[in-house]
């Protein structure tokens, strides 16, 4: 039971500390930052053999149990762990927030349907001239690109 | 990166400009400065392309033969409205720097240049049509374009030439398409910093890289920055 605990404990703060510190409209210090994306560089990794040991900890307090009680929380803590692994996986800024344009097609600068005030970020690389409208990029915010030979990403 | 091609994925925000992650490495990248804030490229920097925010007028003008992003039909109803820029100005802030009479939503045109920031309130420089000033010494000339809301940074410097160039303002309708010209040559100049006739014909001048960015974002970025305000007459 301990062990299924220290799974849930661990498998929670993995998932719910970056979520608490990089959100919108929260101010972030420097310090804080660091600690929440170190966390998050890591809890994809963390979570699998946090599962892992839920896992394995809820097979074993299910054989120790004889009562139903005790195997529904068994199962529950094994499967809470599973789910948090899981959440370690999205990423909820590309995936419920906003969406990629993950393969961005182009038009010609005539057939563009745009108005004639809309802002565009432009670039020219290599002679070949490539705009992003701001009112798409305001959604998608990354694009990455090749522009006349060169790999870029145009962010907004 | 160092010869390898990194593909950048939103992932995350601080103090409202976005972080970004690289599928390649897992390095966390902050989107303002394009510095890797976390991860095995920690303290890396990418390197900046020389953009410009214009309307989609100038730039047709410029570049017919140029391709625009198409965006995804299955997300354009989330695509901003027409006003967005009203809208983001009433949003409010998690970081204030309320110095130098600013406001953390003016918007403001970044410079960074010769070890200095300067940022040119936006309204103020579309009033003046034309800013001659200095960033760290280095003489910058901001011009407006004639649909009076796209803006380039130049050098204020002709190659060739050691006068100060003197740049003045033109109104492009009865000169031909040019925007400014120069009193040391005499030469007219378009708002691509190349001269379209004159002594200086098929010079450009030197592009200079400026962000369009709201002050608490652009101050946040550069704590050393001063304010260009159009001066008082």
């Amino acid at each position: 039971m301990l062990v299924a605990c220290i799974c849930l404990a661990v498998s929670l703060f993995c998932v719910a500390y970056p979520l608490y510190v990089i959100r919108p409209f929260r101010a972030q210090g420097p310090h804080e930052l660091t600690a929440a994306l170190a966390v998050l560089r890591f809890s994809g990794v963390i979570t699998i053999f946090s599962a892992l040991a839920a896992i394995a900890a809820g097979i074993e307090l299910w054989r120790q149990q004889a009562r139903t009680r005790g195997r529904a929380i068994a199962i529950a803590l094994a499967v809470t762990v599973c789910v948090l692994a899981a959440l370690a996986r999205v990423n909820v800024y590309e995936q419920l927030m906003f969406h990629p344009d993950a393969r961005p097609a182009f038009v010609s600068a005539m057939a563009a349907k745009i108005d004639p005030d809309d802002k565009l970020i432009v670039v020219k690389v290599n002679g070949v001239a490539r705009a992003y409208p701001i009112r798409t990029m305001g959604y998608h915010h990354v694009v990455n690109d090749e522009v006349g030979g060169k790999a870029l990403v145009a962010t907004y | 990166m160092a010869g390898r091609r990194l593909t950048f994925h939103l992932a995350g925000i601080n103090n409202q400009n976005f972080l970004m992650r690289d599928a390649e490495t897992g390095t966390y990248w902050q989107q303002i400065s394009g510095r890797a804030i976390s991860g095995p490229l920690a303290g890396q920097q990418l390197a900046l392309i020389l953009s410009d925010e214009l309307t989609y007028k100038v730039w047709c003008e410029e570049e017919p033969s140029g391709t625009v992003l198409a965006g995804v039909p299955e997300y354009a109803s989330e695509y901003e409205v027409k006003d967005w820029d009203k809208r983001m100005k009433r949003t409010p802030t998690v970081i204030q720097f309320p110095e130098q009479g600013m406001s953390s939503r003016d918007l403001v045109l970044g410079i960074r240049t010769a070890g200095a920031s300067r940022g040119y309130l936006y309204d103020r420089v579309l009033a003046a049509k034309l800013v001659k000033d200095r960033v760290g010494g280095e003489p910058v000339l901001l011009v407006v374009g004639a649909d009076n809301q796209s803006v380039r940074a130049f050098r204020d410097r002709v190659p060739g030439h050691e006068d100060a160039p003197d740049f003045f303002r033109l109104n492009s309708r009865e000169s031909g398409g040019a925007l400014m010209m120069d009193a040391a040559s005499g030469s007219r100049w378009d708002f691509q910093g190349c001269a379209i006739s004159g002594p200086a014909q098929g010079m450009c001048l030197e592009r200079v890289a400026m962000l369009k960015d709201y002050w608490f974002d652009w101050r946040n970025y550069n704590p050393g920055t001063t304010i260009w305000r159009q001066p008082s007459r």
